[in-house]
């Protein structure tokens, strides 16, 4: 096998973008990426896009080939990848594989979504599609209620209180409103959201024991990123980014055909095989993008992967220990519940921004402090089907 | 007591034992492909739960509660939980299952369980 970089990463704004289609949003971020990695007329062998719904919300299909001939790559191979929320995480991974086996040298891998051109109602109906068709789905069950579910036990068994998930809500959207990539731009006040009488106005339960703060937006938007070999990419003087490891790990469809449905399994076995690949520790990465379409999924994961001990990830983050600056800086780009959460989309970006991060370009408060390894879990299904890149700068 | 039927079929694999809802075609936990249906017997215990707002198309109402419960015969199923809040649900606690309606598509009924909780 190869040794893969990532030579340019580039995304466009998250948020409503009703000026833009599904296919306008792919092309800006592909731009912008090509651009980033001064691709000029240079061949891109193949392109991967990581979608998950373009057939049920735009009536499209086939956007892999719209793609390469609005971009004039032809005739370059062309593939839509599909694997719910975690699409972007999938689509890269093949592009990984693709540039790693030597068949492809220059690999473009795109993922986004068009959510908000449907109303809510129907943007939850699609979310949905994913639960079982026969013994879930029939019930009304969404992705938020799934979260609902997990939660009321991860509560239960853990020790996983209302502050721990508030502070995960505090901290992304303070980042987020730092970053001008996110879809949600302000900061929340604890007061207003949780302490004070109108709390229970501003923040009512989503899916309990969630409240709305506790979920990630339905978002437009999308990211892309360039990879070619490690060799072909060292030549260039300036520091890139390799992949140095990807886990992928699917669980059972249902919650409730799982032994222990707080148990993560497929979280615990991607993050395995990912640092295990790129031969590091938990303790030695400087920098993690988790998928936090839920705020308690962002504290089970940092326990699943190993940043902390089973139980201790609430209590983590309440000190501060996942903020900018702390043991492990956790969703410093704002996460899912502040950049936004373009379900194709999402697997990319959160890739995007820890290469963002390993080439030390952001500005001083979002910038991990000489970060040289990063990780990402890109979450699809309820957990059935989870991605991770371990990520690592390459010096000039 | 036609209220109690609940016309589930569930798939407890001959070698091992596992039973295992939805269908699966070989064995979880052995690959076996030999199973026995079984049906849901008994009450069932509430193992999760969720109110949920914001609800997909096809649902209109306010809210709905959800969850997940295990019957005595260990088989585990998702419903609609019959309660006007869940201040009268919790974990471990014993429901009724039913077999109701649970949605309407194109204008026919769709059955599903349904739990009650035993007060
Ligand atoms: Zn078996």
């Amino acid at each position: 096998m190869r040794d893969v970089a990532i030579i340019g990463a580039g995304m466009i704004p998250f948020g409503r973008r009703d000026e833009d289609t599904l296919l306008e949003m792919l092309s800006y971020a592909s731009l912008k990426a090509l651009d980033d990695a001064g691709m000029g007329d240079k061949k891109v062998d193949a392109v991967y896009v990581g979608n998950m719904g373009a057939g049920i919300l735009q009536h499209q299909s086939s956007i892999a080939s719209s793609l390469v001939d609005r971009l004039s790559l032809l005739p370059a191979a062309a593939d839509v990848v599909e694997n719910g929320p975690a699409s972007g995480g999938s689509a890269l991974k093949n592009g990984f594989l693709a540039v790693a086996s030597g068949y492809y040298d220059y690999v473009l891998v795109v993922g986004g979504e068009k959510m908000r051109e449907v109303t809510g109602w129907r943007a939850t109906d699609f979310v949905a599609t994913m639960t079982h068709p026969e013994v879930e789905y029939p019930y009304g069950i969404t992705l938020p209620g799934m979260a609902g579910m997990f939660t009321q036990l991860y509560m239960e068994k853990w020790g996983v209180t209302r502050e721990h998930l508030l502070a995960v809500t505090l901290k992304n959207q303070e980042m987020g409103a730092l970053n001008p990539y996110a879809h949600v731009e302000m900061t929340l006040s604890r007061d207003g959201i949780f302490d004070s009488p109108d709390a229970v106005v501003n923040n009512p339960y989503a899916a309990s024991p969630l409240h709305l703060y506790d979920l990630c937006p339905v978002s437009d938007g999308a990211a892309a990123v360039i990879l070619c070999p490690l060799d072909v990419a060292k030549k260039r003087g300036k520091a890139c980014v390799q992949i140095v490891g990807f886990g992928q790990a699917t669980d059972t469809h249902t919650l409730q055909e799982r032994e222990d449905p707080t148990d993560l399994k497929a979280v615990t076995l991607a993050s395995q095989q990912a640092l295990e690949m790129a031969k590091l520790k938990p303790s030695d990465i400087s920098v993690a993008e988790l998928h936090d379409a839920f705020t308690i999924l962002e504290i089970a994961e940092s326990e699943h992967v190993g940043f902390f001990k089973k139980g201790e990830g609430g209590k983590a983050a309440a000190a501060g220990k996942t903020r900018l600056g702390g043991q492990i800086p956790i969703n410093v780009s704002g996460g899912l519940k502040a950049r936004g959460h373009p379900v194709g989309g999402t697997g990319v970006a959160q890739v995007v921004d820890i290469v963002f991060q390993l080439r030390h370009e952001l500005p001083e408060n979002r910038q991990v402090k000489d970060a040289k390894t990063g990780l990402t879990i890109n979450f699809g299904g309820f957990g059935n089907n989870v991605t991770c890149f371990v990520l690592k700068r390459i010096e000039p | 007591m036609k209220k109690r039927e609940i016309p589930i079929i569930a798939f407890k694999c001959k070698k091992c034992g596992r039973i295992h809802y939805p269908f699966h075609d070989r064995c979880l936990t052995c690959l076996s492909r030999d199973f026995e249906k079984i049906h849901p017997q008994g009450n069932a215990k509430l193992l999760t739960f969720s109110a949920i707002f914001n609800l997909p198309w096809g649902f209109d109402q306010r809210f709905l509660i959800i969850g997940i419960a295990e019957f005595e015969n260990k088989v585990k199923v998702m419903g609609q939980i019959k309660a006007d809040s869940i201040d009268e649900l919790q974990t471990g606690m014993t429901v009724l299952p039913t077999w109701e309606p649970v949605r309407v598509k194109d204008g026919e009924n769709i059955y599903g369980v349904k739990f009650e909780p035993i007060k």
